[in-house]
């Protein structure tokens, strides 16, 4: 009891009191129930209160009436307890609800902080991917444009509507972009330091960003599906130096390799990587181009000798400096040619160069079949015969021509060969007499050469024209769609064979060109807004005969937004996983170039076709 | 009323913590029924408020924390920094198993792959973890070497050394000479020799599937037959495997490039025992990262190469050699560059021999070389393959270069089979004759750079005139085609003054290769003995971009360990 007095008294001790009362509620159960046996010397829970006596009478009754005394004080005390309670429960709950919610906050603080256990896996499953957090709202834009026009100054940086178009999406694009995808702002930087300086300011803001330089890509690489802003490289579009005798060139990534080529004739060398016209050199690296050169030159990773990059979060890398061939550390820059701008912005690049050949030709034959034209290009690859392009043109590609008539000759409308010669005037002239004989061999039904340099631009004119000969055909309102596979070489004419028959059931207008030389080639489709669903349909079973016959869904045009779900099926999820893991090392925040390549978040439901 | 709701939770000590912060309201409303005529209680001790404070604090604890980690981003990229990241196994490196938890690995391996698939002795381990052709040997020594005989092997075995921390260190045939397959962190060696079929060929699209034990002089043995063949020429006891990891090439690169560009595909097992395909077999493609050009070259440090599908050649028709010796080294060096720019496409390799190579030939030389009289000047050796009708005109507008290149020079070339290949025997036997005349004792340490063309000439001068000032043997021969050479020093390595001297010069020469916006090494790889000269190269930052990718890759870090680069 006097515990209960002296818990009492110390009741009204500011934060004391909180404990105070606890103890005190507590006791004063403990106390009734003292009391309790004191009378009955029982342990039962619920025995009835001892009924008051008249007082004066025995020493039992004093002890009794004292004892009712004493409860009656406590009872006034625990009135007095209770009313005190009611005023301080707010007190008690704030408290508690600090202590609980600081040891929460500082352990949470604590679990953010401390570096998370290692991850025993190599690779990063789309199911453990967390989608990427981008601040895109208005504010964060317009600071972060203050801060882009503080760098390249306020003429560099656009929001005019039809610049935003221009780098949202093009004609020609497979992609249909969503009209809401198109960026806040582009920005034109002029040096490598300007790009690391907004890329810095984007790393900080978590502002995604998107690379573009000759936009004459098709998969929908450029279009910005998470808004954020456009970094365009136009006034990188510089010869930075020639190194005539060792064969490189270093370039900024705006310049177009046709102009490479113009500035390079007068010193004998070109740069062989041959994509479409209007392609500058970043987009070439981003995509991992080619062309026709591909088959004797090779594809662009070949052509690259050293990038200078600036990655996620502005941070400058040079791969490597200009050695012919290195074995030092890891390929660094064959990782960039062809991550389609999600890995780094490529700022420069040091680019091998080829001695331009003394002489060239060119000789076109016409056959009765695909796969007889593919007999005759498979011998021509296995004796090993030099030639410098070989490329096919079926009879729809070749009747369009003649539609068109953007060539003085007429041609024969079948599957026909477009082979290009270089060489000295010796060997081009032995590679002209061995690939004509081996055209006969394989029932070539005509086989024309070049005798000097008008006739070779005539006869590869047909060659060039073949995209906007097939264009020509468009209706109004019609769309064009560039597919693009790769096989090996000897499932060529099956499936340049089996996609020809499922695109004439298909009733769309379309044609086939290829690179044959090393088994690629593309159809160009046209189709009405109607026929988006055939087309695409069309393009899917081509992408998955080419999975099939062990090829790849994209020779050279990249995989950007629509190919992505392809991957899995032709490298398997483990592969695409590793890319993603390497994704998610070099790019944590996801900023660069986001949703391309690899998806970096689970798509949703029905965004996937069916394989 | 909360003050009850402390109350209940205090007067019933005796329950769950966990019980007792979920059953409070219930008890609470117990409490104010009974509270005249409940049970005694005991009383708040200390002991009663240290309990709700610490459960109080566990729970905050362990939900904030596992709440923190949860919501915990992955860090942003910052490579300036070396703090810890969200793929980092660990602040100060990797930890890896004591050797008696090793053995046990190798042990458990033995168990699933058979005691055959495992040796522990000594003398194996001993050859495997020493080369005396090798600039860089660490002294430790891994447990055990275990030999697989298919994929689902190799990945029994990552998937074991992985999960407790053992450094998994891939063999091939041992002829690398960085210290590529050292094992300065002992672990277990995962040597291929069982693994060394041609898996299939694919005559009409120009590719075959090899296992990673094949050996290339094997491989085109059998390819000669389908008139193929696989361009890339390495040490000949060289295997596929291992010519991926180092990204090889050798004379032939001047015509047909490096390893990586004979690549079409990988077959990899990465460190957690996963497999991935980098591509089917097209000849070209653009889907998705390059991975297949991210493994060659990477030396084991990212995953171990299990199947390989390879691009080849057709065999020329026609092949010769043409031997030239020059003035001096600067005339040679000039030669080569104007036979570069000239762009002949029958011309496939361009050799250099300094004249103390061509003095050993004469001296030394098997009787093959002995035939003839070698010119005691630095020599070009000329490599040509063409058509039969391209090739004269070819060998003659050579000679016509190099003549308006440097004058008049002796200009031999092989008119029948036999000149050709008692010529070219001249240049594939150098490195074995200098190996033979190596003094007891002596090392020879053989040095690899490449530079930009035009800095050939200055580069191999300067090279020597270096060299030349050590007082030691020392000779050039290099693959000029590509601006790549290298330079063989013997010294004796218990000569620790003549040792530390050879080591300055190589450093020298790395310095100034770098200087002249070269390489470090043209194609024998990193090691563990270019460490320090990558660095140089690359930089800092580039280093730093390659952890991180080894990092996600490999996140315990037990690939090689200890080559390329290390954690920090």
């Amino acid at each position: 009891m006097a515990r209960l007095a002296a818990v009492g008294g110390a009741l009204p001790r500011g934060l004391a009191a909180q404990r105070s009362l606890r103890l005190g509620s507590s006791a004063f159960a403990r106390a009734s129930a003292g009391v309790v046996r004191f009378n009955s010397n029982e342990t039962t829970p619920h025995p009835p209160p001892p009924p008051p006596r008249r007082p004066g009478a025995s020493f039992q009754g004093q002890l009794t009436q004292s004892i009712s005394q004493r409860l009656e004080r406590e009872r006034a005390d625990l009135e007095r307890l209770a009313r005190v309670r009611k005023e301080s429960p707010v007190a008690r709950n704030f408290t508690l609800t600090f202590v609980l919610f600081f040891v929460g906050s500082v352990s949470w603080w604590l679990g953010y902080k401390y570096p998370r256990d290692v991850d025993p896996n190599s690779t990063l499953p789309l199911s453990a991917t967390k989608p990427p957090v981008h601040k895109t709202a208005p504010v964060n834009l317009e600071a972060a444009w203050a801060d882009f026009v503080e760098i390249v100054g306020q003429e560099n940086v656009s929001t005019v509507d039809t610049v935003l178009q221009q780098h949202a999406t093009s004609e020609w694009s497979t992609h249909q972009a969503d009209p809401a995808h198109k960026p806040f702002c582009v920005v034109f930087p002029a040096t490598t330091e300007e790009v690391s300086k907004v890329m810095k300011v984007c790393h900080t803001r978590r502002i995604p960003v998107v690379g573009y330089s000759g936009g004459t890509s098709l998969e929908g690489h450029y279009t910005p599906t998470r808004g954020g802003i456009c970094i365009d490289f136009s006034r990188m579009n510089k010869l930075v130096a020639l190194h005539k005798e060792d064969l490189d060139v270093v370039v900024q990534p705006g310049i177009g390799w046709e102009q490479l080529n113009e500035e390079l004739a007068p010193h004998g060398l070109f740069f062989p990587p041959d994509p479409g016209p209007g392609a500058c050199i970043g987009g070439m690296i981003g995509t991992g181009c080619s062309g026709t050169n591909a088959y004797r030159y090779g594809t662009m990773k070949d052509w690259v000798l050293s990038l200078t990059v600036v990655l996620a979060d502005g941070t400058v890398i040079k791969t490597r400096q200009r050695p012919r061939k290195s074995s030092a550390g890891y390929d660094l820059t064959r990782l960039f040619v062809g991550s389609e701008g999600t890995l780094g912005l490529v700022t420069e690049a040091t680019l091998k160069l080829a001695v331009r050949p003394a002489a060239t030709s060119v000789a076109v034959a016409s056959f009765p079949s695909v796969r007889a034209a593919a007999d005759c290009v498979a011998r021509v690859v296995a004796d090993g015969i030099p030639v410098a392009a070989v490329e096919l043109l079926d009879d729809d590609q070749m009747k369009f021509i003649n539609a068109t008539g953007s060539t003085t000759r007429k041609w024969r409308e079948a599957p026909t060969i477009f082979f290009k010669f270089a060489g000295t005037p010796t060997s081009v002239k032995e590679q002209v007499e061995m690939v004509s004989k081996l055209a006969k061999h394989a029932k070539a039904q005509s086989f024309d050469f070049a005798r000097d340099a008008n006739e070779q631009e005539e006869l590869w004119s047909a060659r060039k024209d073949a995209l906007w000969a097939t264009m020509a055909q468009r209706k109004p309102g019609d769309h064009v769609w560039t597919g693009d596979v790769a096989v090996p070489m000897s499932r060529l004419p099956e499936i340049v064979e089996a996609t020809k028959k499922d695109l004439r059931a298909s009733g769309l207008t379309s044609s086939i060109v290829g690179h044959v030389g090393d088994g690629n080639f593309h159809v160009i489709l046209l189709y009405g807004d109607k026929e988006r669903k055939i087309a695409e349909e069309c393009v899917h079973r081509m992408v998955r005969r080419a999975v099939e016959m062990e090829g790849t869904v994209t020779g050279e045009h990249g995989v950007g937004l629509v190919k992505r779900d392809y991957l899995p099926h032709e490298l398997g999820e483990a592969t695409v996983d590793t890319m993603r893991k390497i994704k998610s090392a070099l790019d944590p925040l996801c900023l660069l170039n986001a949703d391309k390549v690899i998806r970096i978040q689970k798509p949703a439901r029905g965004e996937v076709t069916d394989w | 009323m909360p003050g009850q709701h402390l109350l209940g939770l205090r007067a019933r000590p005796g329950l769950g913590r966990l019980m007792a912060a979920t059953r409070i309201t219930p008890l609470v409303h117990h409490q104010l029924r009974h509270s005249s005529t409940a049970a005694p209680r005991r009383g708040p001790g200390p002991l009663t408020l240290t309990l709700t404070s610490a459960v109080a604090l566990t729970l905050g604890l362990s939900i904030g924390t596992l709440y923190g980690r949860l919501t915990s981003p992955s860090k942003p990229l910052q490579l300036e920094s070396h703090g810890p990241n969200s793929t980092s196994s660990s602040l100060n490196g990797p930890v890896y198993a004591p050797r008696m938890e090793q053995l046990h690995a190798a042990e458990e391996i033995a168990r699933l792959l058979g005691q055959d698939a495992v040796a522990y002795d000594e003398d194996e381990l001993e050859a495997r973890g020493h080369s005396d052709w090798s600039t860089s040997n660490s002294p430790e020594r891994a447990v055990a070497v275990v030999y697989p005989r298919s994929t689902e092997d190799v990945v029994t075995i990552a998937k074991i050394c992985n999960r407790r921390n053992v450094p998994m260190v891939p063999y091939g045939a041992g002829s690398s000479v960085e210290g590529n397959f050292s094992q300065p962190h002992g672990g277990i060696i995962i040597d291929f020799r069982r693994m060394d079929q041609v898996v299939a060929v694919h005559p009409e699209d120009m590719d075959v599937v090899v296992q990673p034990g094949v050996n290339w002089v094997e491989l085109n043995k059998r390819l000669t037959q389908q008139g193929l063949f696989f361009p890339m020429d390495p040490s000949p006891t060289a295997t596929i495997g291992g010519m991926v990891s180092t990204n090889c090439s050798g004379t032939n690169a001047f015509r047909y490039g490096t390893m990586k560009d004979w690549v079409v595909n990988l077959t990899v097992v990465l460190p957690d025992g996963r497999v991935v395909k980098t591509r089917r077999r097209p000849r070209k493609s653009s889907a998705g990262y390059n991975l297949t050009q991210l493994f060659v070259g990477a030396e084991g440090t990212l995953g171990m190469v299990t199947e390989i599908t390879l691009k080849l050649a057709p065999v020329p028709e026609e092949t010769s050699v043409a031997v030239v010796p020059f003035r001096d080294v600067k005339d040679a060096a000039a030669g080569a560059a104007a036979l570069i720019r000239a762009g002949i496409t029958g011309l496939a390799a361009i050799e250099i021999m300094d004249e103390r190579q061509m003095e050993i030939l004469n001296k030394y030389g098997s009787a093959t070389v002995k035939q003839r009289h070698w010119a005691e000047q630095p020599t070009l050796f000329l490599k040509f393959a063409a058509t039969k009708e391209t090739i004269g005109p070819d060998i003659l507008r050579t000679e016509r270069i190099l003549t308006e290149a440097v004058g008049k020079v002796p200009f031999e070339f092989a008119r029948t089979k036999e000149e050709e290949h008692a010529l070219w025997a001249g240049r594939k036997e150098s490195l074995f004759t200098m190996a033979s005349i190596r003094p007891e004792g002596t090392q020879m340490w053989s040095t690899d750079v490449a530079v930009p063309i035009s800095r050939l000439a200055d580069m191999i001068e300067w090279s020597k005139k270096e060299c030349s000032q050590l007082g030691i043997f020392a000779s050039v021969v290099g693959h000029v085609g590509d601006g790549n050479f290298h330079v063989a020093m013997m010294y004796d390595p218990r000569d620790k003054e003549q040792t530390a001297a050879v080591e300055r010069c190589v450093k020298g020469m790395m310095k100034k290769a770098l200087e002249m916006e070269g390489t470090v090494s043209g194609e024998h790889g990193i090691g563990i003995g270019k460490k320090g000269s990558l660095r140089e190269e690359v930089g800092e930052e580039t280093i730093e971009l390659m952890r991180r990718i080894k990092r996600a890759v490999d996140p315990k870090w037990v690939m090689n360990p200890g080559k390329i680069f290390d954690w920090k």
